[in-house]
């Protein structure tokens, strides 16, 4: 709010001296617009997140205060060099992340396309494709974990009307299908995302692009992949990219659907990083884990800008 | 012959797929709608009922009166109509700097804002509760709306930047040709236009209020200060698994997310064209 | 160590901290003077560690209660849900902001004494009325596991693991309902009739299956050290080895394929389903069963006895209210505490959760005459050669080994990635190197 008294500039201003001085504050006023936010951002969050790089070089156990000391690259070098789970954890993580933003995408996609046609009862259709945007992490598994149930799971009882099994399967509890399983519940609330980004950019774009393609002859095909595709890039890039950085932290699916397991199968790295942290109260070694992951990111985040050519500041 | 191949095509690529889309969209959603009608014992009874042959309101009941699930429903309220207001201010005027201007070190800003994002929110758990305490703020629903907001904001900066570049500048200049001075331009001019993207900020930053647990959960020592998350997850303890009432409290917690979804499905659609045409 | 630092990072954010949110409201952080008197209105917090829609009733009906009697003193109550209690005590404790008591499982007092949390209850106990009523064993229990050997909670409710079974599918397929646990193996074979999708038996291998493991395991060898004098654990014994291989084998012969899983409600799901006939869990859900399945449909049976034929239980399984060190009226926190621990109180709190009060002027209340299930578990407590084995809850990781490294070993077993041997081995070893490390600590 305070903000708004700095730039009250005057309305009006004839004389040079003050015009002169009005370019000046233009020139602050870029900073001026995003003090509030920087100063809300700094002020919660970089401490936090500063305890973290701090802690990676700590042995702190928030359970065992006794043990704490200064662990100078302890945890680092044992992520790199004796920790089991550290690559198995982040080779989770990719498949996870690949798999949720390549599936939320593309099938995002589809249905935006089909929300894009005009039908009846469209406003009405397009608010319950929303829906599972709405629906948190952790109901979204309740949801999921009584569909999953060996005994009492509707998906068991729906295959075995159709005749598709014979006998209730244990979905979550196979390696292979634990995975899948929890894919399916994670794209299921991740699409409508996609969808409606997507959709909102295929509205805006011109008709007459499209027109003049039916006029060269181009199917529905061909239209796509040249007029559509491209005019979307630029969105699907900003969605990719932070969706991939969601669902790399994102754990409560995985959490409550399978717990990590069978046997750490389905144990992301983020995942890895509560059960130290959260579970094991070991928040040094979570904090070095945390340092990596920032690292990973980090590097993920510059390259994939710079190779997709997001908004370069040519403006 | 024609229409019968089009009528053919139609079916094969919309309302096939369209059909398939909705009900994979629905069914979890109905099912838990189904199993909070159901008595506990119908719910574990086989054969399954699709539809339960003696529904009951009795979930609903017991999820909204036992363990004042009322009350996190208004905190619930209040924490997120508060944020939303926040994050609608500040990401407006950060995405109009970031969108507009020129300036040195805007880069580094919008790369402060990604990594924000890169830690996850369990590692931030314990700061926060001693800058809140040292703050005395902690129970306090501000520090919920301080904390979201500082989250949220990243996010949406980026959208609001989208919006606002999709706002000409010519509209503007020539409010502030007329006399407006900045502030005045952006009020009466850009915002209007922006509503749906502001629609759409609000959407996202209500529903992660709405939806989160961790912080809720550790940044409040008072019983009467919960959020609805929190009224949830007593339902999931040992001894306490009641799947009727957790599915009713679901129920319920997703009521605003629908009336909200379907007043402003038409805006967020128009508004999100914007945010990414970027 | 840690506060330096936090406080030069303190430093530069609260300066913009204090700027932004310019309104902290000053006069909540002001320290209040202590009181205790009678008259003088005194407010204090209560944090229960298992809140929810069936326990948060009955602890706001005892404060009622309290209230009625102690007019000057307003209790207020935060119910914490299962799951994330230890983690929201941890933080509390970590960053200085504790309540004034709480429900505290008793597995928690060794980590909570040490980080100099709570407040001993020694002299309190010696000069109340309670004193010689609450359960001897399970109050020198509490003061064994200590460093300092103190009394941090007073237990008002104990719990105890046991089987429950189906008597009617027992008596159908005329089956004996397992006594040792040889019965128990046949039962769980022969209960099993996967054309009719039942199991003889269904295993936790999820979330918390550790801790039912190691209570089997120990049940079945009589063994009483969980690490000897000489650092060595016994969890690697040949007797657990044999064991383990035995129950893993059961899994998918006799019993369901997701038990790999599965976690508590997964694991209670499939016996109020009728999809199993014997699940071990502790008497605590009886209320569960109760809701799902008919009266002559669920049993509650001891756990099997070994081959001396002696029951054994995991010691230190209550709950107690502890007082944490930073309260400002401690007198009125005990005054609580000590109601909370009555005749009257405890018989209510656990009549309604239907687990064993521990104040001895209630054991002879008709209500536990007529509850089966609460009788059991006294024969077992009350038999002298009941073996009362000592998990080392001193242990900082002890939770941590359980929960991340035991539940994905049992896991890998179950999965056939690793053999019993390797999995008790590991297992063993973390122990024994957690042992090792705390005793260089404090025997300098």
């Amino acid at each position: 709010m305070h903000v708004q008294g700095d730039v009250d500039l005057p309305v009006k201003n004839p004389s040079k001296t003050k015009k002169m001085k009005k370019r000046k504050m233009e020139k602050w006023i870029p900073y001026l617009f995003i003090l509030p936010s920087f100063l809300i951002i700094v002020s919660f969050l970089f401490y936090p997140i500063g305890t973290v790089f701090y802690y990676s070089l700590q042995y702190y156990d928030i359970s065992a205060p006794y043990y704490n000391k200064f662990a100078g690259l302890d945890h680092f070098k044992r992520i790199f060099t004796e920790d089991d789970l550290f690559l198995p954890s982040l080779f989770n993580s990719f498949k996870w992340v690949v798999s949720q933003v390549g599936l939320q995408l593309i099938l995002g996609m589809i249905l935006a396309l089909l929300l894009n046609q005009t039908f009846k009862f469209r406003g009405f259709v397009r608010a319950v494709a929303f829906i599972p945007w709405a629906i948190s992490g952790v109901l979204a598994s309740v949801m999921w974990s009584l569909m999953y149930n060996e005994h009492m799971g509707v998906i068991n009882d729906l295959l075995m009307r159709m005749g598709i099994i014979s006998t209730p399967q244990a979905w979550l509890s196979d390696t292979t299908t634990a995975f899948i399983g929890v894919v399916i519940a994670e794209v299921w609330r991740g699409i409508p995302f996609f969808a409606i980004t997507l959709l909102a950019a295929l509205q805006s774009i011109p008709e007459e692009l499209y027109e003049a393609a039916r006029v060269d002859g181009a199917g529905r095909w061909k239209s796509y992949i040249h007029i559509t595709l491209p005019q979307l890039k630029n969105t699907i890039v900003l969605t990719t990219l932070l969706r991939t950085i969601w669902e790399f932290n994102n754990v409560d699916l995985l959490f409550n659907l399978t717990g990590g397991g069978p046997a750490h199968s389905t144990t992301t790295l983020t995942m890895y990083i509560a059960e130290q942290a959260v579970h094991g109260s070991n928040f040094g070694y979570g904090s070095a884990l945390t340092v990596v992951t920032f690292g990973i990111l980090f590097l993920f985040a510059i390259i994939y800008l710079k190779a997709s050519r997001f908004e370069r500041e040519g403006d | 012959m024609q229409n019968s191949k089009k009528n053919k095509d139609k079916i094969l690529f919309f309302y096939l797929p369209l059909t398939l889309m909705i009900s994979f969209t629905v069914f979890p959603i109905y099912w838990t709608l189904m199993t909070a009608l159901k008595s506990e014992g119908d719910i574990l009874k086989r054969p399954l009922e699709y539809v339960p042959l003696a529904p009951t309101l009795e979930n609903f009941v017991m999820a909204w009166n036992n363990v004042g699930f009322a009350t996190y429903f208004k905190n619930s309220l209040i924490v997120g109509v508060s944020t939303v207001l926040i994050v609608v201010v500040l990401s407006t005027l950060s995405g109009y700097a970031l969108s507009r201007y020129k300036f040195k070190g805007k880069r580094s800003f919008l790369l402060m804002l990604l990594c924000t994002q890169f830690i996850p929110r369990s590692m931030m758990i314990i700061p926060l509760f001693v800058i809140f305490k040292n703050l005395g703020l902690i129970s306090n629903p501000l520090s919920l709306i301080i904390t979201y907001a500082a989250i949220e904001i990243p996010f949406t900066t980026v959208l609001m930047n989208g919006f606002i570049s999709n706002v000409p500048r010519e509209l503007e200049e020539a409010a502030m040709m007329d006399g407006c001075n900045r502030l005045q331009a952006i009020r009466f001019v850009v915002f209007p236009l922006l509503l749906p993207g502001i629609v759409a900020t609000a959407v996202f930053t209500f529903i992660y209020t709405w939806n989160e647990f961790l912080i809720a959960l550790m940044l409040t020592n008072q019983q009467s200060k919960f959020t609805l998350p929190v009224g949830l997850s007593y339902m999931m303890g040992e001894f306490n698994v009641n799947y009727g009432a957790l599915a009713a409290g679901s129920i319920i917690a997703l009521i605003p997310a629908v009336i909200l979804f379907s007043y402003a499905q038409k805006h967020l659609v128009n508004g999100m064209g914007g945010a990414v045409k970027g | 160590m840690y506060k330096h630092v936090s406080r030069s990072f303190m430093a530069i954010s609260m300066a913009a901290t204090l700027f932004l949110a310019g309104c902290s409201d000053e006069t909540a952080t002001a320290p209040k003077t202590p009181k205790g008197t009678k008259d003088e209105p005194v407010t204090i917090t209560f944090w229960d560690e298992n809140a929810g829609p069936q326990r948060t009733p009955i602890w706001e009906e005892l404060i009622k209660r309290f209230e009625d009697k102690h007019p000057n003193i307003d209790v207020e109550y935060v119910g914490l849900p299962k799951d994330s209690a230890k983690k929201k005590m941890d933080a509390a404790i970590a960053s200085d902001d504790m309540p004034d008591l709480a429900s505290v499982q008793t597995s928690w007092l060794p980590e909570f004494s040490i980080r100099e949390a709570l407040l001993p209850l020694d002299d309190y106990l010696e000069k109340s009325d309670l004193k010689d009523k609450i359960n001897e064993g399970a109050v020198k229990f509490n003061k064994d596991i200590v460093q300092d050997n103190k009394l941090y909670g007073i237990p008002y409710t104990q719990n105890l693991d046991i089987l429950w079974v189906r008597p009617d599918w027992f008596k159908e397929a005329g089956v004996k309902v397992p006594e040792i646990w040889e019965e128990f193996f046949t039962a769980a074979e022969k209960m099993t009739d996967k054309s009719k999708n039942r199991y003889g038996y269904t295993i936790r291998g999820g979330a918390g299956g550790s801790f039912q493991l190691q209570r089997l395991m120990f049940a079945y060898s009589g063994l009483e050290d969980y690490i000897d004098e000489s650092g060595k654990s016994t969890i690697n014994d040949p007797k657990h080895v044999e064991f383990v291989e035995k129950y893993l084998a059961l899994y998918k012969n006799f019993t369901p394929q997701s038990d790999i899983t599965n976690g508590y409600k997964e694991m209670i799901a499939g016996f109020d389903t009728g999809a199993v006939a014997m699940v071990q869990h502790n008497i605590g859900s009886f209320g569960e069963h109760s809701e799902a399945l008919a009266a002559d449909q669920f049993q509650a049976i001891p756990l099997p006895k070994t081959e001396e034929g002696n029951s054994v239980a995991e010691g230190g399984n209550t709950i107690g209210i502890s007082i944490f060190k930073t309260t400002k009226n401690p007198e009125a926190a005990w005054e609580f505490a000590s109601f909370l621990n009555s005749a009257e109180s405890q018989s209510y709190w656990n009549q309604q959760v239907g687990q064993i009060p521990t104040n001895s002027d209630v054991l002879n209340e008709q209500w536990i005459q007529e509850s089966p299930h609460i009788q059991i578990a006294f024969e077992v407590y009350n038999d002298p050669n009941t073996v009362l084995y000592k998990p080392p809850f001193y242990l900082p990781d002890y939770r941590t080994i359980l929960d991340n490294q035991v539940d994905a070993g049992t896991q890998a077993v179950m999965s056939g990635k690793s053999t019993v041997k390797e999995f008790l081995d590991e297992w063993a070893e973390a122990m024994e190197k957690s042992e090792k490390q705390y005793n260089e600590h404090f025997k300098k």
